[in-house]
C-alpha cells in the first residue's frame, strides 16, 4: 500500500503518510480519538468491576 | 566577482544563516522539551514517595495515565485553543488553522520547522499542570474521574489561561499590560486553584482528620524519594523557563511577550530565587519535604519577573514564597480542613499568586504589543483573579458533578485497603508488605 503524497523529495512540503488524503486523515484521526476516550471508558468498567469486593 | 555573482553568494550565506538559525530554534527547544519530561520523573517519585505503601504504584499510575493522556489530546484541540483563544471566548479560526488536527502543519512538513516543536514544548507544559494536580488528590480520588480532570485542565483549562495571558496578543496583555515570563500565571495559578476545587469536593482521606478535626498526619511511604523527586522537578524547570524564552534567528532573545531578555537574566534570578525559596521554608518548617517544596513555591514567586528583576530581589520574593507557601498549606489544613497530600494549592497556586502580584509591586515594564499599557499593579491584580478563578471554577464545578454522580472517590473500602491491592496487578515492594493477595497466580507466576 502506498500512502505516501509524494513520489520525489524536490519541493516537498508536508509528506507525511496520508498527507493528501483528507478523508484518510479524518478517519485515522477518528479512530485515535475514538482510541483514547474508548479507554476511558474501558478504565470506568476495569474500577467497577474491581470495586464490586469493597462495596 | 562580479555584483550578479556577489549578489548570489550574499543571498545563498543568507539562506545558509537562516536554516542555521531555523535549526538551532528546533535544537534549542527539543532540548528544552527533554528536560522538561525530567520535570515528571520528579512528579513521579514525589507522588509515589508521598503515598503510603499501599497506594505507591496506585499513585505512579495516575501520574504516568496524566502524562499520556494529555499528549493526545493536546494534539486534538489544545494546541487549538491556544491559538485561537487569545481573544477571550470568541475564537479566530483564520489564526488557528494550522492548529487543527487535520491540519498539514500537524505533522512532518519540511516548510513548518516550529509548529512540532512548539507544540511539543507547550504539551509538556500542559502535562506539568496535569502533574500539579495529582499531587493533590492522591490515595482516594477514582482514576477515571482523575484523566478526565486531568485532560480538562491540561489540554483545556490552562492552555485557555496561555491563550490570554501567555501569548503576544493575549487579552490579559493588549488590555491590562499583564507580564508573566515564567507562566505563574497560566500554568502554577491555574493549576493551583483547580486543585484546590477538586479537593474541596473530592474530600480528605481516611484518617486525615480525626473526628473533632484535628488534622493528622499521614507520612508518605519515602519521604527521601520525594525529595529526591522535588529536586527532578527543579532540574527539569531549566527546560521549563528555557521554553519561555523566544528565539529570533539574529536578534536577541525575547520573551513571549516581545520584551527583550537574556538567558543570563534568567539564569541569576531563577538561582537566587531557588536559594531564596529553600531558606524561607527552611526558617518556617526545618523539614527537607518543606525546603524542597518552597524551593519550587520560590521560583513561582519570582517567575513572573525572572526576566527583569535585580537578583537579590528574586532572592527575596523566594524567601517570601518559601515562607508563605507551609504557613498557607497549615491554613487550609487546620483553618478548611482542606487535605491537599502534598502541598499542591499552596506551592503552585499561593506561590504563583504572590509572583504575578509581586510584579505588579515592582512594575514600569513598558510592553512591546502594539497599544498594550505599561506592566501596572491594578493590571497584574486583575490578571491574577482571572487566572485563579479560570482554574478553581472548573475544577470546582467539575468535581461537584461528579462527585453528585458518586463517580470522583473510590469506595470507603477499597480505599482503606489501599489502591495498589484494588487496582494494579503488581507490587511495589514484593518481598515486603502488602498487596500480596491483590496479584493473580497466573500473573505471580509468569
Amino acid at each position: 500500500m502506498n500512502v505516501s503524497p509524494i513520489t520525489s523529495w524536490e519541493g516537498v512540503e508536508a509528506y507525511f503518510t496520508f498527507a493528501d488524503s483528507p478523508v484518510a486523515m479524518v478517519l485515522i484521526l477518528s479512530l485515535a480519538v475514538a482510541v483514547t476516550f474508548g479507554t476511558i471508558l474501558h478504565s470506568v468498567k476495569h474500577e467497577n468491576s474491581t470495586y464490586i469486593d469493597y462495596q | 566577482m562580479d555584483e550578479v555573482q556577489t549578489a548570489e553568494k550574499l543571498a545563498e550565506l543568507q539562506t545558509l544563516i537562516e536554516m542555521s538559525g531555523t535549526i538551532n530554534m528546533e535544537v534549542f527547544y527539543w532540548w528544552c522539551t527533554g528536560l522538561m519530561v525530567i520535570i515528571h520523573a520528579g512528579f513521579l517519585a514525589y507522588e509515589m514517595g508521598a503515598s503510603r505503601l499501599k497506594n505507591a504504584l496506585a499513585s505512579g499510575v495516575k501520574n504516568i495515565l496524566a502524562f499520556a493522556f494529555i499528549i493526545p489530546t493536546f494534539f486534538f484541540f489544545g494546541w487549538w485553543i491556544y491559538l485561537a483563544m487569545y481573544n477571550g471566548f470568541t475564537p479566530d479560526f483564520e489564526a488557528a488553522a494550522a492548529g487543527l488536527p487535520w491540519s498539514t502543519n500537524m505533522g512532518p512538513n519540511l516548510a513548518d520547522n516550529a509548529s512540532g516543536i512548539f507544540w511539543g514544548a507547550f504539551v509538556l507544559f500542559a502535562a506539568t499542570t496535569a502533574s500539579i494536580f495529582s499531587g493533590a488528590v492522591i490515595e482516594r480520588i477514582r482514576m477515571s474521574s482523575f484523566i478526565i480532570l486531568a485532560i480538562i485542565l491540561g489540554s483545556v483549562v490552562w492552555i485557555l489561561g496561555a491563550a490570554w495571558g501567555w501569548h503576544p496578543d493575549g487579552w490579559l496583555t493588549t488590555e491590562w499590560g499583564f507580564h508573566d515570563f515564567g507562566a505563574a500565571g497560566c500554568v502554577h495559578m491555574v493549576a493551583g486553584f483547580f486543585a484546590l476545587g477538586v479537593t474541596i469536593n473530592l474530600g480528605a482521606r481516611i484518617g486525615r482528620f480525626a473526628p473533632d478535626g484535628t488534622p493528622l498526619t499521614i507520612t508518605g511511604h519515602s519521604v527521601p524519594m520525594s525529595i529526591i523527586g522535588l529536586m527532578l522537578i527543579i532540574v527539569g524547570f531549566f527546560g521549563f523557563l528555557g521554553g519561555c524564552i523566544i528565539y529570533n534567528t539574529g536578534a536577541q532573545w525575547t520573551t513571549i511577550f516581545g520584551t527583550p531578555v537574556t538567558l543570563s537574566a534568567v539564569s541569576f534570578n531563577t538561582l537566587m530565587a531557588f536559594s531564596g525559596g529553600i531558606i524561607g521554608s527552611y526558617v518556617i518548617t526545618r523539614q527537607p519535604f518543606w525546603m524542597m517544596s518552597g524551593a519550587l513555591a520560590g521560583i513561582f514567586s519570582a517567575a513572573p519577573g525572572l526576566d527583569v528583576y535585580y537578583p537579590p530581589l528574586a532572592f527575596l520574593m523566594g524567601i517570601l514564597g518559601g515562607v508563605v507557601a507551609p504557613l498557607a498549606d497549615k491554613l487550609i489544613t487546620n483553618k478548611f480542613k482542606i487535605d491537599d497530600a502534598v502541598g499542591a494549592f499552596s506551592v503552585h497556586g499561593v506561590g504563583g499568586l504572590i509572583g504575578v502580584v509581586g510584579l505588579g509591586v515592582f512594575a514600569g515594564l513598558p510592553n512591546v504589543v502594539e497599544g498594550a499599557p505599561a506592566v501596572s499593579f491594578l493590571g497584574q491584580l486583575k490578571s491574577a483573579i482571572v487566572m485563579g478563578l479560570l482554574g478553581f471554577i472548573p475544577g470546582f464545578g467539575l468535581s461537584w458533578l461528579m462527585a453528585k454522580a458518586g463517580f470522583l472517590r473510590v469506595p470507603p473500602k477499597a480505599e482503606e485497603a489501599g489502591l495498589d491491592m484494588v487496582e494494579v496487578p503488581l507490587a511495589a515492594y514484593p518481598e515486603s508488605v502488602p498487596a500480596k493477595s491483590s496479584i493473580p497466580a497466573s500473573a505471580a507466576t509468569a
